[in-house]
């Protein structure tokens, strides 16, 4: 074997694992493709509560956090106390959070909302237009949106009370108090 | 021109034409175009399947945004990258071949060259192999040869 066929065939083994150890760590949860440092796409949708619409420009200026979610997802009602934590805490200031239903029927998500002490306003994604967008993989999935309507970051599967504090206050400064 | 040749001309300008109807380049319709897009687009909630192929929801979703699209007026690779926006590249089943996920598309190519590297190496060296002896011990192999054959010679014409 050639000795330049020898040299590249290790070098190639020692790219592969480098990039295979790189990737091991990355947290799984924070997946930067798509959306992530780009403008938040605009939406306006049936807010399940209630009459009337929802739309995204409702909250420019505001940090935002956009919460994918359906009745029929565990994880989603095992990341809820947290959300709800969260939202009390925060409710008051300069901080939004929008639930937006991910394939479900807008009365299994109301269902939902009442009995899981969801009181920040919630949308229907009927035709999965919202979720295409953002570049949702299924639920649940949050988006963090900073007051400039840029999407700051994005967390895969349960989110915790740590996380989302971390990653509001991360972006409250630049907001509009 | 005898009839036998009449008829192969007749048959060759027949198939020709049908090959050349058939590549000629045609407007694809609307279906043909969502068939298309949708058979190259990755179904987001499923392991390796297409969003033509998938009976999920969410590929359902997509083929309605696809067709939605289309009736729209938007060209195919403004709808790929509208997907592309949101998912990246991993969205597209067949990695575009301008990006950095399109140098995958070079490990066959570099894979042939590595094997035909090692095939032609290892040729010159069973080439090299069967090459003369140096002087020296060709003569010392010749010398050896001569003695043995003064010695064996009789031995050998009897048994003959």
């Amino acid at each position: 074997m050639p000795r330049w066929l020898r040299y590249g065939i290790v070098f190639g083994i020692a790219t592969l694992v480098v990039v295979l150890m790189l990737s091991f760590r990355r947290d799984p949860h924070d997946i930067r493709t798509g959306t992530v440092g780009k403008p938040a796409a605009a939406f306006t949708a049936d807010r399940i509560e209630g009459a009337g619409t929802l739309s995204l420009s409702d909250y420019a200026g505001k940090v935002v956090v956009l919460n994918f979610f359906a009745s029929w997802c565990p994880p989603c009602k095992e990341e809820n106390p947290a959300l709800v934590r969260v939202w009390e805490r925060y409710r008051t200031s300069d901080v939004a959070f929008i639930g937006i239903v991910y394939q479900d029927s807008t009365d299994k998500a109301r269902e939902y909302v009442r009995a899981n002490g969801v009181t920040w306003p919630t949308v229907q994604d009927g035709d999965g237009r919202i979720s295409f967008a953002y570049g949702v993989f299924g639920p649940p999935e949050t988006y963090f949106i900073g007051p400039d309507g840029i999407i700051a970051g994005r967390h895969i599967g349960p989110i915790d009370e740590a996380t989302l504090i971390t990653a509001i206050d991360s972006l409250r400064p630049r907001a509009t108090r | 021109m005898t009839r036998e040749r009449a008829l192969i001309l007749v048959a060759l300008v027949a198939i020709f034409s049908a090959v050349a109807w058939t590549a000629w380049p045609r407007e694809a319709t609307a279906a043909e175009r969502v068939d298309r897009i949708t058979s190259e687009l990755r179904c987001v909630t499923c392991q390796g399947l297409s969003v033509k192929d998938s009976p999920a929801a969410s590929a359902r979703q997509m083929h309605d945004l696809v067709v939605q699209r289309v009736a729209e007026g938007r060209s195919d690779d403004q709808i790929r990258d509208e997907f592309r926006a949101s998912y990246g590249d991993w969205v597209l089943l067949s990695p575009p071949a301008t990006s950095w996920s399109g140098l995958i598309w070079l490990v066959p190519l570099v894979a042939l060259a590595a094997g035909l590297a090692v095939v032609f190496g290892r040729m010159r060296r069973a080439t090299s192999t069967v090459t003369a002896p140096p002087a020296r011990e060709l003569a010392a192999l010749r010398e050896r040869v001569a003695r043995e054959e003064a010695l064996d010679l009789p031995q050998t014409d009897g048994a003959e």
